[in-house]
Formats: C-alpha cells, sequence, structure tokens
C-alpha cells in the first residue's frame, strides 16, 4: 500500500508541475513569437525611417520623375528610372526562367527515372546554393566580355546580363516548386489520361499541368520574389545607369535597379544623421517590401483558392 | 490529328523537357567551371623568382641561402637589360633631334615596361608601393607584362570601330643599343624570371600585401567563418525553439496562422532590406556597437536564415515516428522530457541539415552585411573584437575587389581565388548536408 502510494503524485506537487509546464510552454510561446514578429519589426523600422522622405510630398516625382540626382543642391530624387529598370529586369529574368523551369519541372517529376533523378535534384540544388556575389563575378568578367565581342552591345554590363544571371538563379526555385505541384497532381490523374490514349505530352500539357496550375503560378512568383530582391547580381552586371533606355525594349542599354541603388548609395549617405538621401533609400527599401509581401499574399491566396477547390470537389 | 504527328510531337516535347535539364547542367558547369579552374591558379601555379623573393621578405618562408644563390645568377642575366638601358640613354642625347623625338617617349614606356617586369633595377631606390618593390611574381603576368616591353599598344581608327593593334617595337630600336634587349625578352624571358610551379595553400590564411597584390585571404575567410558561424549561434536556438512550438504546443487558430504568415513573410524579404533593417534597427536604434561590426551582421544574417532553420527544423520534427513519442509518453515521461531526450535526438539529423544548409547561405550573403558588418580592407580581426569591429569577408571582398580596387585587371588571380575559396565553402556545406539527409534515409529504411 505504502509503494503505490509514491507513484501518486501529491496535490502540491501537481500543481507544481501544472505550473512549470505552463511556465516553460508560455516561454516556448515568447521565443516563437520573437522569431516570428521579428518582420513587423523590419516592416516598422524601415518605414519609420521611409515617412520622412513621404512627407516632404515628393511622392508623385519619386515614382514618375526620372530625375535622380541625390547628390545635387536641391537634390532631386526621381527614381521613375530606377522603378522602370527592376521591373525590365526582373521581367526578363521571368520570361527567360519560366519556360526552361516548367521544362525542367515536368522531365524531372515524369521523365527521369529515379535513379537519374537522384543525380539531378542535388545538382540544381548547387546552382541554388551558389552565392550571388559568385554570380555577379561570373557575369561581370566573363559574361560581359562575351557580349561586348558578341553580341554587339556597347558595353557588356547590361539590362539583358543581369537578367540572364537572374534567370539562372530563379530557376531552381522555379524548379522545385513546380515539380512539387506537377508530383502532388497525382497517378490517377495520369493513368486516366493515358487510358484514354492520350500520349505522354498530351497527358503533360492539357491534364497534369492545368491541374497543377496554381502551384506553378506560386513557383513563378517566387522566382519574381528572387529576381526583384536580387541585389549583387544586378549591382554588378546591370550597368548602374539611372535612365529609361530607348526604346524601352533594348536590353542591351545599362539600368538601374531599386536595389543596387540602395546597396550602392548606402555609403555615399549619411548613414547615422539620416539625411533625405538616407531616407530616400529606406523608402525603396520599403517598396520593395511591400511588393514581396504582395507576392507572398497573393501566393497564399492562389494556394488557399485550389485547396478549397480541390476540397469541394 | 494523325497519329504519326501526335507521337512526333511528344517525342519533341520529351526532348525539349530533357534539353532544359541539359541547359542547367550546362550552365552549372559554364558557372563553375572558369571560376574553379582559374581559381585554382591562386593555389597552384608558375612562381617566379621575385614571388620568392617577395615571399621570403614579407612571409620570412623558403630557403634564404638558395634563393640567395638564384638571384645572384638572375641578377647576371638581367644586367645585360639594364646595362642596354643605360647605354641606349646615352645614345640617345647623342642622336640627331628628330631621331631622338621619335625614340625618347617611345623609349619610356619600354623603360617604365621593364621596370614593371622586372621590378626596380639594383641599387635604385626602393619604391614605396610593395607591388612595384618586385617584379612581376607570377609566371603568367611575366608574360603578359613581357608583351608590353615587346610591342606598343595603339588603335587603329580606319574602320568604323577602334581596333587594338600590337605593333612591334623592334624595328623603331633597329641599330640601337636598345634592340639587345627584345631577342631577351621574347626568348629567354624564362631565364629573366625563372618560373617554377608553385603550391601556395597559405593563400587561404595569409594576410593581404599592398591591396591583395601579394599574400592571400585569411581576414576575409575568417570574417566569412565569423558572420555566419555567429549567424548559426542566434538563429539555431531560436529557429529550433519555435519549431517545437509549432509542431508540438501550437494549438489551430488565428494566432498561429498569424505566426505562420509572419514566418513565410520574413522568408520573402530581399536581402538588401535585411541590411537596411540591420542599419536601422541594430546600428542606429539598439546600438549593439559603435559601427558596423561582426555582431550587427550576424544579428541581420540570423534573420535572414531564420526561416530556413524553422522550416527545416519542424519537417525534422514532424518527419519523427509518432511511436516513439507515445512510447515515451506511456513509460511515463512528461512532455517536455519526451521532446528533450526523444523528439530531438530522432529529428536531429534533419535539422543539422538545415542548419548547414543555412550556414551556407549566412556565408554567401553580401547584401545584407554591407551596411551592418562588412569592410573593404582592414586587418585580421580577433575573436575578442567581434563585437566593436567590422570585418573583411569573403562575398562582400569578392564585389569589392573586382569592382571597386584600383587595379582590377592586375589581381584577376586573387578574385578567381576569393570566388572559388567561397564557392568551395558553400558546397562543401552543402555537400554535407546532403551526406546526412543521405544517412538518415537510410537509417529510417533500414
Amino acid at each position: 500500500m505504502k509503494q503505490a502510494e509514491t507513484f501518486i503524485l501529491s496535490e502540491r506537487e501537481q500543481r507544481k508541475r501544472k505550473i512549470f509546464a505552463s511556465l516553460g510552454q508560455s516561454l516556448l510561446f515568447a521565443v516563437t513569437s520573437v522569431a516570428a514578429l521579428a518582420v513587423l519589426a523590419i516592416i516598422y523600422f524601415i518605414a519609420r525611417d521611409a515617412l520622412p522622405f513621404f512627407n516632404g510630398l515628393r511622392v508623385w516625382d519619386f515614382f514618375f520623375s526620372t530625375a535622380w540626382y541625390p547628390t545635387a543642391t536641391p537634390p532631386k530624387f526621381g527614381a521613375g528610372a530606377i522603378f522602370a529598370g527592376s521591373l525590365i529586369v526582373t521581367l526578363t529574368a521571368v520570361a527567360l526562367a519560366v519556360p526552361p523551369g516548367i521544362l525542367a519541372a515536368v522531365c524531372l517529376s515524369d521523365l527521369l527515372p529515379f535513379n537519374v533523378r537522384q543525380i539531378v535534384k542535388p545538382v540544381i540544388e548547387m546552382l541554388a546554393a551558389i552565392p550571388s556575389v559568385v554570380y555577379g563575378f561570373f557575369a561581370l568578367v566573363v559574361l560581359a566580355p562575351f557580349m561586348q565581342d558578341f553580341c554587339g552591345a556597347s558595353s557588356g554590363v547590361n539590362a539583358l546580363n543581369a537578367a540572364m544571371i537572374l534567370a539562372i538563379m530563379a530557376l531552381p526555385t522555379i524548379v522545385s516548386v513546380s515539380e512539387d505541384a506537377l508530383q502532388a497532381a497525382g497517378r490517377e490523374l495520369r493513368e486516366g489520361s493515358y487510358a484514354l490514349g492520350a500520349t505522354r505530352a498530351e497527358t503533360l500539357l492539357k491534364v497534369v499541368i492545368p491541374s497543377a496550375i496554381s502551384g506553378i503560378c506560386s513557383a513563378i512568383l517566387l522566382g519574381i520574389m528572387r529576381a526583384l530582391g536580387e541585389t549583387m547580381v544586378v549591382w554588378m552586371a546591370s550597368g548602374n545607369a539611372a535612365q529609361i533606355p530607348s526604346p524601352i525594349y533594348n536590353l542591351l542599354k545599362p539600368v538601374r535597379t531599386l536595389t543596387a541603388t540602395i546597396a550602392g548609395d548606402m555609403g555615399e549617405a549619411d548613414q547615422m544623421t539620416g539625411s533625405a538621401h538616407y531616407h530616400v533609400l529606406f523608402a525603396m527599401g520599403l517598396c520593395l517590401l511591400l511588393v514581396s509581401f504582395l507576392c507572398n499574399l497573393a501566393g497564399e491566396w492562389i494556394v488557399n483558392r485550389q485547396r478549397k477547390r480541390l476540397r469541394g470537389g | 490529328m494523325r497519329l504519326t504527328t501526335r507521337k512526333w510531337l511528344d517525342r519533341m516535347f520529351s526532348f525539349s523537357a530533357y534539353s532544359a535539364i541539359g541547359l542547367m547542367m550546362f550552365v552549372l558547369v559554364l558557372v563553375i567551371g572558369p571560376i574553379f579552374v582559374k581559381g585554382f591558379g591562386a593555389y597552384l601555379f608558375q612562381g617566379t623568382i621575385d614571388y620568392r623573393r617577395m615571399m621570403l621578405n614579407q612571409f620570412s618562408r623558403g630557403d634564404e641561402q638558395a634563393l640567395e644563390a638564384e638571384w645572384m645568377e638572375v641578377k647576371q642575366e638581367r644586367k645585360v637589360i639594364y646595362t642596354a638601358l643605360s647605354a641606349f640613354e646615352k645614345e640617345l642625347d647623342a642622336l640627331p633631334p628628330v631621331r631622338r623625338k621619335e625614340l625618347k617617349p617611345c623609349y619610356k614606356e619600354v623603360k617604365e615596361a621593364v621596370a614593371i617586369l622586372l621590378g626596380p633595377e639594383p641599387g635604385a631606390p626602393l619604391p614605396a608601393l610593395p607591388r612595384r618593390i618586385y617584379g612581376q611574381t607570377r609566371w603568367d603576368r611575366a608574360q603578359l607584362k613581357a608583351k608590353n616591353v615587346l610591342f606598343a599598344e595603339t588603335w587603329d581608327y580606319s574602320g568604323n570601330e577602334g581596333k587594338k593593334v600590337m605593333k612591334p617595337r623592334e624595328p623603331l630600336f633597329e641599330g640601337t643599343a636598345l634592340a639587345a634587349i627584345f631577342p631577351i625578352v621574347r626568348t629567354d624571358l624564362k631565364k629573366l624570371m625563372r618560373p617554377r610551379l608553385t603550391f601556395y595553400p597559405q593563400f587561404l590564411t595569409d594576410k593581404a600585401i599592398d591591396a591583395h597584390f601579394f599574400g592571400g585571404i585569411g581576414a576575409e575567410v575568417m570574417g566569412t567563418i565569423y558572420l555566419a558561424l555567429g549567424a548559426m549561434l542566434i538563429a539555431v536556438p531560436l529557429g529550433v525553439i519555435a519549431a517545437i512550438y509549432f509542431q508540438e504546443y501550437a494549438k489551430e487558430g488565428h494566432v498561429l496562422s498569424f505566426l505562420r504568415s509572419c514566418v513565410n513573410t520574413l522568408a520573402g524579404v530581399p536581402s538588401v532590406v535585411f541590411g537596411l533593417f540591420g542599419l536601422a534597427f541594430f546600428i542606429n536604434t539598439l546600438r549593439v556597437s559603435p559601427g558596423k561590426s561582426v555582431l550587427a551582421g550576424a544579428l541581420t544574417l540570423a534573420l535572414l536564415v531564420l526561416p530556413t532553420v524553422i522550416r527545416a527544423s519542424e519537417e525534422a520534427i514532424a518527419a519523427v515516428p509518432r511511436t516513439y513519442k507515445e512510447a515515451a509518453l506511456a513509460l511515463g515521461a512528461g512532455k517536455w522530457w519526451t521532446i528533450l531526450t526523444v523528439m530531438l535526438p530522432a529529428a536531429l539529423p534533419g535539422i543539422l541539415t538545415g542548419i548547414v544548409i543555412s550556414m551556407g547561405r549566412a556565408a554567401g550573403e553580401t547584401a545584407p552585411i554591407i551596411f551592418t558588418a562588412a569592410v573593404s580592407v582592414g586587418p585580421l580581426v580577433l575573436p575578442s573584437e567581434v563585437f566593436t569591429t567590422s570585418t573583411p569577408a569573403l562575398s562582400w571582398n569578392l564585389y569589392n575587389i573586382c569592382t571597386e580596387h584600383e587595379a582590377v585587371d592586375e589581381i584577376r588571380h586573387v578574385q578567381y581565388g576569393m570566388a572559388a575559396t567561397l564557392v568551395l565553402i558553400v558546397l562543401a556545406l552543402n555537400a554535407l548536408a546532403i551526406i546526412i539527409r543521405a544517412k538518415v534515409s537510410r537509417k529510417l529504411k533500414g
């Protein structure tokens, strides 16, 4: 009787353990919140240092003027050309990366035998692991002289150079996310299509890809985010000329992007006291942050909608 | 559609899909290939006598007596050139004015090119910059510089665009004392430079001399290690605890989905914005250090890799079989004790994989450390200084020496060496992750 009692905890002991458990749990919650809420801190501090710029009511000029003379007196902060540069480089990169990306994803999910896939996947991961500055170095030292000599570009560092490298960097993301989506489409779908007499290409193009389209869209969104947020490659390879290329589809002209401007100008801007130049760079950072935030939301929305549709039958 | 067309289209589709994979492989080889091949040249190359003299003087490496003997021989070989130069200088005064006017600028170019190739004349006062004290230290550079002695670089504008033309100097100096040096430089350059296959593993650890003209990348490698390790020290506890909370404690609801979408958003923040945040928050608001510092950089990088660590740890914890947990709970272990002694050890390899991959990412990132930690030129940072001083780092300095360096073309081998070292560090970490993952899957299977 006495021995059995020792296995049952006294009431006091039980209460003590309960308190410790809830204390531990709240500690875990606190640490998790710190990790998760960091993103709110980022938004707050970027916005805090960006708002003094917008207070000056230079919003229209900021987005649409192309007069970027941050060090003149009085300084002019027309970032229209820089926004255009970011847009040109990002869109070109994504346009270059999406077709081979989806084809490669199809190849990985449906064409290659298991053993080969085990080799190919790490290789694609390697492509993603190479640091961006090394890609930038490649663009500057290998690709730029090549373009200058063989493509008739007046300068090897231009929008096309940066976009090509960005496409390479966005490829692994696009491939792996689309491949997941294609695999999630399921075996039954494919077998049903084959049973109806469709060839492999028809099955993939008309059945599998349409059913995986939401995953592919989020892959493309992730690719856009990767290309838009990339700094070192565009800084080194895009030529950094704050002007809209004329004509606008001339990709062999140098352009300047938001990220490259932030990275390049922060050294000149007065980092401590916070000059107008400092604030305008934060305003650009805020724009980047908002766009990536929107892309994220859009991605989540697409995935949720698809999930609902599937659940609804 | 006819069956043959459909079959043909099917084949075309398969072919283009395979070629997309092939394209990616090709691109990988295209990018990494030249970087590895030329980067290897920073470690293994043909070093000249000037390289060995530089190593002895700057790093006290090498056999002093053997080098002295060799240097004596080389001095004899080089003497011919210096005698020719001084003989021609005397001759120049005696020449008719027209001819003198024609030859003098060219002679000056030759003299300068010789000084760059062989270093200053023995006995002349030593220049201030180490790069001018020695001749060319690498055989490939020496061959390039010898061309400047032999040829005059002129531009031909007869076509639409200017074209570079290398014009031999020899005919111009026909019959003068200077003519003697050209055949020597052309054919006997090896005797002047004494190239020898040199293995320089200390490139990885040596300090840089005279803005990377000589020496290695020790300070940069150290800085990268500090930053990557520091970032992981901060991110791993946070990330693993958050993963435990998400997987084991959190209940479905608005709070959880909000926290999750916060983590997802954090993963999508552009890296340069992390840099801005580090500057605005860690340095200008919290003032963790008076200016840029390793600490501020590591904190910023930690935030950057945090989502990756959380996701990898979550996946690893979720992959632990339910039976493990149930067995531990059935044996009377508390929830916390179960997590600590059963779940985490079982999930450890998966968590390690995530940590190692994130570490590679932290080592390679540049944009977040530009405003928070990195400095272009700096000495090796000691472990005691990490809280206050900024540091050079491989990623930032690679950018710096291939764009902002004053003599970008002269130090290509250092740039390639730095790029190859950085890629090697990152890929080695990734390979380690793949190995861990393979071991885990084998263990789970077996």
